[in-house]
């Protein structure tokens, strides 16, 4: 048994022994407690030892068994700059919260004990922070588990305030209910998220996405695929990452609250575009060796910051406050990657180390082929070579770039086929591939922007709760050539909510056709003034009409007094409600992946937001129908409510499903926009097909009816206008709507922009 | 009536950046009509005024609004002691007396205006004026110019296919960025560094171009911002007066640009 530490022999019972004699007995603690020890005798005096040993019994004796032990070994052995304080008062921790919540959860607080000591840096706030968890650990210890294993999010914003609040807010919230408390401490809650990242000043992916885009568009003229990157569950830092063609930002910058996260977030997305627009294909790895392969990162780094500064000086001043890299102290490798890293950046820098000083030479040497993205490579190489050579420790899997803004470079590597890479440098890219793999099997849910399982749930009611009934309406018997009363029932069926970002997002997609209508807006909304001619008064003389008045003069007959103009502003005044087809054919694909619904709910998300801009009073209603007692109807957006996330969040939570019985969702119509006050009211119906139910055998039937409700509306003032999806419906559409006021679109695809245009044209009737 | 007026006599400024003076003297040739298509600012005005002094022929410009009537281009009888005299209107004169006329943004006049050009522009190269009783044959040295936005262009105002295609195209983008700059230094006296400063703000701009910003900032902005540093305002003032500021009034959209221009600065 090889082992340094000295055995006291006055303290013949003493912990240490006591632990000692415990261990052998224990074949699968025994090396990792021998070699712990090993470590820790090292460091520290007997007495020490001995205040740890009896630590580590009492963790034993609450039973936290071995994944706690071997944690609590981890843990002092990674701090090595701590005393044993902060250890003591680990395992005093871990002791009450096994007590209270388990062997499991002790343990896994032991593992996160890590992400703490990142996310703060001093002692006290470590001491606030195995506080929280052990007042939680008493007054909900089943969540301890599963916020443990969160830990890295749920300490993201950096402040120990905010720790202390998000378990306040959560037990508050909850107020004793255990399945809203699991799901706020799982950060399943919608309450968490936003406290996790933003309310405590951190500002997060999400907040700054749509500045980061529309900044790096006009930096280099392309617009960025931005993705935001979850927090690892490790203690190690997140950092920007490429994928493809998809930059990713990590979700929230630790340690950086209000306008310096906005800068870092501006660093990092720029230099990763650069990366992207300036940047080379990709390099081949080959038989790298780890460190070169980060050398060649940073010198492709430099290389690409070098170039855009070219073009764009002022992305110093972006970059610099974070290259605080200084020529002193122990040069581990990250010391000098960090070294080389700023002496490449910043001219001013000096430093003498000699590695430092011939990777300037190198680059320096390079400056007139920086084009070149083959300099990187040979650089990197000559460069890890040397690094490798100086016997500096380097480890792969906890390398984390410096500065802070820049990514993980892993993006800029491509394996040659079969991978001829060693298994350190394979494992550096393990995660990145993961994450990639991901990333595409997460593609095709992002397409068809089908709603979360839980409003697939909703959706299907069962047939007792069908929903409020709202009215009955009579429906035409073509056969008879009678109306039937009270024939069909309109029930209200709540709205689900999904999520209003993904209208947004879908929207920002769409930028070229939302910009077009944002102008037809404009268009509509300024300078729609009519010139109006012989006018009793006005600001200006008619000319001509001057003219004719002169020449009747003359000519002894009696002159038109009116002879001014003047010109008015065009008041529109229509109110539009838009009834929305959700029957199950509109679950049909398209090409790109997207359902009819998916292209339904773009085209209604552009004309809502420009009727909301024209100010044009407008409803949207959604509807399908079971047979005739089960006509279903969803208020997206009602006319007395503004357009905003919620009528967003009711779009997004549409599903198709059930039969289009038209006529009737047409007189439901009709009763939704008659009271409106405007001057003209109008209803376009979205349809893709032709009306049909399953208790109706014959279509004509529906469409007669359909027709009938058409005709009622008109004489009612009501106008109603079909717009049909695929030729399929169009001979129905236009007997019901009339061929002038049909529009037929081929293509699903062309919907959004054809509807926006459509209203347009009836709005200015 | 003489045109003396419109004569140009001195050389007005133009830059070329593309074969646009030859198409235009080509045109001018044959007489073909010239469409000018382009982002406002960027100096068509400037090169029509540049290729009337080039081809020593007066100028006669309108600039098109929703009012104009066809009678405003062509003429009315106004009144006088002696009775009613037939005035011409600018583009009859410039047909009858064989200038160039050059109607600045077409699309803004109404549609039933813009028909009274398409006699003028096809073979018969005529105007008639139904009120005056009168078919006025063009002038062997009248040509016909006009400039047309297309970014503005959308399903409210756009011009007839009839009227599109009788007219040659002169296709307007923004100079490159060693000329722009050269005009910049030039137009505003501002130094070569300055304006390729303003080049590069000038170019970030447009990138936002369909992504926020309908137009970039036109060669005319820059230009104004030049003479502001020149006037003593501080480069960052001068240009968020004088591009910023007009050009979105979307906050976001400011926000960004604000920042992209500060990665211009020095
Ligand atoms: N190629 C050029 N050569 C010289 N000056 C130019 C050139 N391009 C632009 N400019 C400058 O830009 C200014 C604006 O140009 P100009 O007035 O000709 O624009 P425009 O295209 O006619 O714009 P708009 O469509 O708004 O009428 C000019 O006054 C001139 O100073
Ligand atoms: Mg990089």
């Amino acid at each position: 048994m090889s082992t340094a530490a000295p055995l006291s022999p006055v303290q013949a019972t003493s912990a240490t022994q006591t632990l000692r004699q415990m261990m052998r007995q224990r074949d699968a603690l025994r090396a990792p407690f021998e070699a712990t020890w090993k470590e820790l005798s090292k460091r520290w005096s007997t007495d020490d030892l001995d205040a740890w040993a009896a630590a580590v019994l009492a963790l034993a004796n609450v039973n936290i068994g071995p994944t706690g032990l071997i944690a609590y070994w981890d843990v002092s052995r990674s701090d090595t700059a701590a005393g044993i304080a902060p250890l003591l008062e680990a395992a005093d921790a871990a002791t009450e919260i096994c007590r209270n919540a388990g062997a499991r959860a002790a343990a896994l607080s032991l593992k996160s004990l890590p992400i703490a000591r990142n996310a703060f840096a001093s002692e006290p706030m470590l001491t606030r922070w195995w506080s929280a968890l052990r007042g939680l650990s008493r007054e909900a210890p089943e969540v301890i588990e599963p916020m443990a294993l969160r830990m890295s999010t749920i300490l993201a914003p950096g402040s120990i305030d905010a720790f202390e609040n998000f378990i306040a807010a959560g037990l508050k919230l909850a107020a004793g209910n255990k399945a809203v408390r699991l799901d706020y401490f799982t950060l399943q809650h919608e309450l968490t998220r936003r406290l996790v990242s933003r309310e405590f000043g951190g500002v997060d992916f999400a907040e700054t996405e749509r500045h980061l885009k529309t900044f790096v568009t006009a930096l280099l003229g392309r617009v960025p695929l931005l993705r935001s990157l979850p927090p690892a569950d490790t203690a190690i830092p997140r950092r920007a990452s490429i994928a493809g063609p998809l930059i990713r930002l990590p979700d929230v910058y630790r340690g950086f609250e209000g306008d310096a996260a906005w800068s870092l977030y501006r660093a990092a997305a720029a230099h990763a575009h650069a990366h992207l627009v300036l940047g080379s294909d990709r390099f081949i790895v080959g038989k790298l060796k780890p460190l070169q392969i980060v050398l060649v990162g940073l010198i492709e780094d430099a290389r690409i910051e070098t170039l855009a500064m070219r073009q764009l000086p002022g992305l110093r001043r972006l970059w610099a406050p974070y290259h605080t890299a200084k020529p002193a102290g122990i040069a581990t490798a990250p010391a000098l990657l960090a070294r080389l890293s700023r002496t490449l950046f910043d001219p001013d820098y000096a430093d003498d180390d000699g590695f430092v000083a011939k990777g300037r030479a190198l680059f320096g040497q390079s400056s007139p082929r920086l084009e070149d993205p083959a300099i990187s490579r040979e650089i990197g190489m000559l460069l890890g070579n040397d690094l490798g050579q100086m016997r500096v420790q380097f480890n792969a899997k906890t390398y984390v770039v410096e500065p802070v803004y820049r990514d993980d470079n892993l993006g800029l590597w491509d394996f040659d086929e079969p991978p001829q890479a060693n298994a350190e440098v394979l494992e550096m890219f393990v995660d990145a591939a993961r994450i990639e793999q991901q990333e595409s099997d997460d593609a095709p849910r992002q397409e068809n922007q089908a709603p979360d399982s839980e409003a697939g749930k909703a959706r299907s009611v069962a047939p007792d709760q069908r929903g409020t009934v709202l009215a009955t309406y009579p429906e035409w018997d073509r056969r008879h050539g009678i109306e039937r009363p009270e024939w069909t029932t309109v029930r209200e069926v709540a709205a689900v909510r999904g999520d209003p970002k993904r209208i947004t997002e879908a929207l920002d997609r769409a930028d070229v056709l939302r910009g077009r209508v944002a102008q037809l807006v404009r268009g509509l909304r300024v300078g729609r003034s009519v010139r109006l001619n012989r006018q009793h008064d006005g600001h200006d003389l008619d000319l001509d009409a001057v003219i004719d008045a002169g020449l009747a003069l003359r000519t002894g007959q009696d002159p038109d007094p009116r002879v001014f103009r003047s010109s008015t502003s065009k008041h529109r005044d229509l109110a539009t409600l838009l009834l929305i087809d959700t029957s199950q054919s509109t679950s049909d694909r398209l090409a790109s992946g997207a359902t009819v619904l998916d292209v339904e709910r773009l085209a209604v998300a552009v004309l809502a937001e420009a009727m909301q801009a024209l100010q044009d009073p407008f409803g949207l209603l959604a509807f399908a129908s079971d047979g005739r007692d089960d006509v279903k109807l969803t208020t997206v957006k009602a006319f007395g409510e503004s357009y905003g996330a919620d009528s967003m969040a009711r779009l997004d939570g549409l599903a198709s499903g059930y039969s289009t019985r038209l006529g009737t969702a047409l007189r439901h119509a009709g009763a939704v926009i008659a009271p409106a006050t405007s001057f003209r009211k109008l209803v376009l119906v979205l349809t893709d097909g032709e009306p049909s139910d399953i208790d109706v055998d014959d279509p004509a039937d529906l469409i007669e009816d359909a027709r009938r409700a058409v005709m009622n509306l008109h004489a009612r003032g009501i106008d109603s206008f079909g717009v049909v999806l695929g030729s399929a419906g169009i001979t129905a559409a236009s007997r019901i709507f009339g061929r002038g006021n049909t529009m037929l679109v081929h293509r699903v695809e062309d919907l959004p922009s054809r509807l926006s245009e459509l209203y347009f044209r009836l709005a200015r009737r | 009536m003489s045109l003396d007026a419109y004569r140009i006599t001195s050389e007005p400024y133009y830059q070329p950046h593309g074969e646009e003076i030859e198409i235009f003297r080509a045109a001018y040739d044959e007489r073909l009509p010239v469409m000018l298509k382009g982002p406002t600012g960027c100096g068509k005005t400037r090169f029509v005024e540049h290729m009337a002094w080039r081809l020593g022929r007066p100028l006669i410009t309108v600039a098109a609004h929703e009012d104009m009537t066809a009678a405003d281009l062509a003429g009315r009888y106004l009144l006088e002691p002696e009775g009613t005299v037939w005035h011409d209107g600018p583009l009859t004169q410039a047909v009858r007396q064989g200038a160039i006329c050059y109607l600045d943004e077409i699309v803004e006049a109404r549609q039933d205006t813009t028909v009274v050009i398409h006699p003028l522009t096809d073979a018969r190269r005529v105007l008639p004026l139904e009120k005056h009783n009168e078919i006025v044959p063009a002038h062997a040295d009248f040509q016909l110019t006009i400039s047309y936005n297309p970014g503005y262009q959308s399903a409210v105002k756009d011009l007839k296919e009839s009227t599109k295609q009788r007219f040659l195209a002169i296709d307007f983008s923004y100079p490159p960025p060693q000329i722009e700059s050269a005009i910049v230094t030039r137009e505003s006296g501002a130094d070569a560094a300055l304006a390729d400063i303003l080049v590069a703000i000038g170019q970030r701009s447009r990138n936002l171009q369909g992504h926020g910003l309908d137009e970039g900032a036109s060669t005319r902005m820059l230009i104004h911002a030049g003479r502001l540093v020149r006037g003593g305002l501080p480069l960052a003032t001068a240009v968020q007066s004088s591009i910023v500021l007009p050009i979105t009034d979307n906050p976001d959209v400011r926000a960004a640009l604000r920042a992209a221009i500060d990665a211009c600065m020095p």
